[in-house]
């Protein structure tokens, strides 16, 4: 584990081009320009932008999915596409696909099986897990069967099986009804205080006001404001101000 | 954590999904009909009904098993890349070449088990007859899983490179059809000459040779064929070097 406010992960000067091949030309679309961060341990930070800011890119750069045309990425003092950065990471994909036949249990410790952990280490952790996410009554049902809710409990289950240091969350509260919202922010927060650096994107403004403890706002691929849990606790109109005032005036 | 471990996962966790798919429990309902219709065939072949039954049981069990594989295997990458399952796969430490390995044997199998099912059910309806088991049956049964060994190697390797599951499915039938037509071939070869020679040449060592593995035709040889050293090695290259250009084109592979 590293120690407190130490660097995790540094992205510098990231830019990630997608090609798409035609038959004649090559599409090209610039989705993070020169992008430059950090991620401190035992932080947690959100990612705050509009459609298309880059925010799902720097989730998979982050996670090894993806590789930067320009720049450079590290996790953990190490390319992210290591197997050993990949080891102590955990992420919920935006809407987390599962293999339709399996069980919740079946495929938690499939997940705990490829992060590395034996089979009895994996069982033990399966149910102090789906007891966390309150999924312990559905562990034995197909995920086919599930709600989106259910689902998204599952993606957060399927991050923290093999207990990683950073977690990365991708619009982990998308979709969910209030309940389902306050008990997985209460989940993040909890998994905060066990010293877990957490690193996670949303479109609602007042999730991140209320979990985070400083919010990278994104504007068209780049990174436009670093905003502090006391800058927007200073701020009147709080992060939601902050962040039109930095898209109207970054975007234009 | 050991590769083979990982792979050893995957793999059960493709042979897992692919056996609880309603398509599987379709081919072999499928499977089971025709070769209960094959019956029909066998009476009208009095005196040889046997034979028959054998040879269009062991036909229909190719056939049906070879549809089933290049189903299986032209999606079994893409699927879970569309899906996006393939996240929580490489967000993890899994290395690309464990995971390909891992989805192959999954693959194979799947095959397998498809052709014990369908065997178990050609074996009943021969026992159901009163008919004994050919000498080559068993034998007949690998040589078709030895085949589609090759075919779903190769099947997976296109998909990597392919538009749709559609013209992967197409391009690997092809391969299958002119893997069966190699004594041709060689025929063609020694006829022609110049360019033409050699590119047929150069054709022939991209279409596996599947007369090597056609059991029925050697079992009706009392001997011959090629000893099991040279087709431990031939069924290892077909995995070997699709498997080293799957690797290539996984590679650098963004998700």
């Amino acid at each position: 584990m590293n120690a407190t406010g130490e660097n995790i992960a540094v992205f510098s000067g990231v830019t990630k081009i997608y090609r798409r091949r035609g038959f004649v030309s090559t599409l090209e679309t610039t989705a993070l320009n020169g992008l430059s961060f950090e991620l401190r341990a035992g932080e947690i930070t959100g990612l705050l932008g509009l459609n298309g800011a880059g925010k799902t890119t720097i989730m998979k750069l982050l996670t090894g999915l993806l590789f930067p045309t320009a720049g450079s990425v590290s996790v953990f003092g190490l390319p992210p596409a290591d197997i050993a950065s990949k080891k102590r990471i955990g992420f919920l994909p935006e809407l987390p696909y599962f293999y339709p036949y399996s069980t919740a249990a079946s495929a938690l410790l499939y997940y705990a099986g490829l992060s590395g952990l034996e089979r009895p280490a994996a069982e033990k952790r399966l149910e102090a897990v789906i007891e966390k996410v309150g999924l312990k009554k559905h562990a034995g049902k197909k995920v086919s069967e599930f709600s989106k809710g259910m689902m998204q409990r599952l993606g957060i289950a399927q991050a923290v099986i093999h207990d990683p240091e950073l977690l990365i969350l991708d619009e982990p509260v998308s979709g969910l009804d209030p309940l389902a919202i306050h008990e997985i922010r209460t989940l993040i927060s909890g998994l905060n205080a066990q010293r877990h650096t957490v690193f996670l994107s949303s479109h609602s403004i007042s999730e991140l006001e209320k979990i985070t403890d400083r919010v990278l706002i994104m504007v068209e691929g780049r990174l436009a404001k670093t905003v502090s849990r006391q800058d927007w606790e200073r701020a009147r109109g709080g992060l939601e101000e902050i962040f039109v005032q930095t898209v109207k005036s970054d975007g234009s | 954590m050991n590769f083979f471990l990982i792979a050893g996962i995957i793999a059960s966790q493709t042979l897992g999904e692919n056996y609880k798919n309603r398509f599987f429990a379709i081919f072999i309902v499928f499977a089971a009909v025709l070769i209960y219709a094959s019956l029909l065939v066998g009476v009208m072949a009095v005196d040889e009904e046997a034979r028959v039954l054998v040879d269009s049981g062991l036909a229909l069990m190719e056939l049906i098993a070879l549809a089933y594989a290049l189903m299986a295997a032209a999606g079994t990458i893409t699927r879970e890349i569309e899906t996006k399952t393939i996240y929580l796969v490489f967000s993890r430490p899994v290395p690309k070449p464990a995971y390909l390995l891992g989805k192959t044997a999954g693959l194979y199998l799947s095959c397998a088990l498809m052709l014990a099912v369908m065997s178990l059910i050609h074996l009943s309806l021969m026992a159901l007859r009163g008919f004994a088991l050919p000498v080559f049956y068993f034998k007949a049964v690998v040589f078709i899983w030895f085949k589609l060994l090759i075919i779903t190697s190769t099947a997976v390797f296109i998909s990597l490179f392919s538009t749709s599951v559609i013209s992967t499915v197409t391009i690997t039938a092809i391969l299958w059809t002119l893997g069966h037509f190699t004594q041709e071939a060689k025929f063609l070869i020694e006829k022609s000459s110049g360019a033409a020679s050699w590119a047929l040449k150069a054709t022939a060592y991209f279409i596996p040779n599947f007369g090597l593995f056609n059991a029925r035709d050697l079992g009706a040889r009392a001997a011959g064929g090629p000893g099991p050293v040279f087709l431990f090695i031939y069924i290892f290259l077909w995995f070997i070097v699709p498997y080293l250009f799957s690797l290539l084109l996984f590679r650098k592979k963004e998700f």
